[in-house]
């Protein structure tokens, strides 16, 4: 179970790798994101919420999959709390810019809402691996003793 | 074919499963206070994360809502102006002659054409122009001319004023990056007087009061119609647009192929 979950949250942390790095690469290009459905990318992308302390939040983004997909192959109580950790954050952040899109700049970036929805998925399965996996490892630990 | 009454073996075997069994029991319920202790903490660091990154965001690049002046650095975070430093660096001791940057000797010409309400003119602004202004204007082989467009609503037409006042007195340049740096949200009303006077205000050698005074006169009126024609004779439809070239032999392109029209303009 903690298997399939751990796969999981690899397909999404690696799909996330890839619409983050769009992202940056279109923040860095200053070209208007491939945006067909709903134009809000390039106002978004060029908001003032774009950037948390001058550091593109695509950027941060692309940082935050890569170090959740490398903890998913870091074996045993380590990696799954630190998954967990890093994809709660990045969960609980892309809500926030959530918000900001939709109450504040008033537009949506698919790509964004995308990223927005893998982070959360992430972190609940995640949370899920880490809240399984520790009782049976602690006890397969106390058994081999 | 196993006795009815234990034997002493069973008893101690049964004694010693019942204690295996505590033992596990005790381990789980450990396990799961453990587990619960160790959710509860990432829960607890993820959130305090969350909020850190949340503070930071708010306050950085929200022009209106930093109140501590000061410190006139580039950072965005500190003070309630981005990009004096920045821009005050790029353009000191760069002639400027009203809507002109760049030595008058020039051989090639850039005309800018940009609202300073529109993103992508920001971007421009802040990403491509200032190596084009340190490798090309500065060493007198580019003059850049600012032609201020005003159609994407009010706060376009306020802050194209202002800058165009500026030019009387030889600034445009500093408040259109000034404006660039601290854009607000489209439409937002954004381009207050309070705004727009905090960015005069620091412009070195700028006269606020003559800038405010000159904004709703003819002379302004005129040059943003001048400015309207000159885009629609060279059919420029969308912001920025730059045209390039070497007296009226101009070549337009966006921000992106910015650099290379200079180069080919230029022959280097």
């Amino acid at each position: 179970m903690s298997d399939r979950l751990r796969l999981a949250a690899i397909v999404i942390s690696a799909v996330g790798i890839a619409i983050a790095g769009y992202l940056t690469y279109v923040h860095y290009a200053g070209i208007s994101p491939v945006c067909e459905i709903a134009h809000g990318c390039e106002k978004v992308q060029t908001s003032e919420w774009s950037e948390v302390a001058g550091i593109p939040v695509a950027v941060l983004g692309l940082l935050g999959y890569a170090g959740i997909l490398a903890a998913l192959f870091v074996p045993g109580e380590t990696g799954a709390t630190a998954a967990a950790g890093m994809a709660l954050v990045g969960a609980g952040f892309s809500a926030y810019l959530t918000y900001r899109e939709v109450f504040t700049i008033e537009a949506i970036c698919i790509w964004c809402v995308a990223s927005a929805i893998l982070m959360t998925v992430l972190a609940i399965l995640t949370v899920v691996r880490l809240a399984r996996q520790s009782p049976a490892a602690l006890s397969t630990a106390r058994a081999a003793r | 074919m196993t006795a009815a009454t234990p034997t002493k073996k069973d008893r101690r075997d049964q004694a010693r499963r019942a204690r295996l069994e505590r033992e596990q029991a005790e381990a789980a319920a450990a396990a799961r206070r453990r587990r619960f202790t160790r959710l509860g903490a990432v829960l607890a660091v993820a959130a305090v994360v969350v909020v850190a990154l949340v503070a930071v965001s708010s306050s950085g690049g929200g022009g209106d809502k930093t109140a501590a002046t000061g410190s006139a650095a580039s950072s965005s975070s500190a003070s309630s102006l981005a990009g004096v430093q920045a821009s005050a660096d790029l353009l000191k001791g760069i002639p400027q002659d009203g809507i002109s940057l760049g030595s008058a000797k020039a051989p090639v010409r850039v005309l800018e054409f940009a609202d300073l309400q529109c993103p992508f003119c920001r971007q421009a602004t802040l990403d491509v122009l200032p190596s084009v202004i340190k490798d090309y204007v500065r060493p007198g082989r580019v003059r850049m001319e600012f032609h201020a467009l005003a159609f994407i609503g009010p706060d376009s037409v306020r802050a194209a004023r202002v800058a165009e006042a500026a030019g009387r007195q030889d600034k445009l340049w500093n408040v259109t990056e000034l404006a660039y740096h601290n854009q607000g949200k489209e439409n937002s009303g954004w381009a207050t007087d309070a705004t727009l006077k905090r960015i005069t205000g620091a412009v070195p050698g700028l006269d606020t009061n003559k800038v405010f005074a000159a904004r709703d006169g003819a002379g302004v009126t005129n040059a943003l119609k001048a400015a309207g024609a000159l885009a629609t004779a060279h059919k420029v439809n969308e912001t920025p647009t730059f045209l390039v070239g070497r007296g009226n032999d101009l070549k337009a392109t966006d921000a992106a192929g910015l650099t290379a029209a200079i180069k080919a303009a230029v022959g280097s």
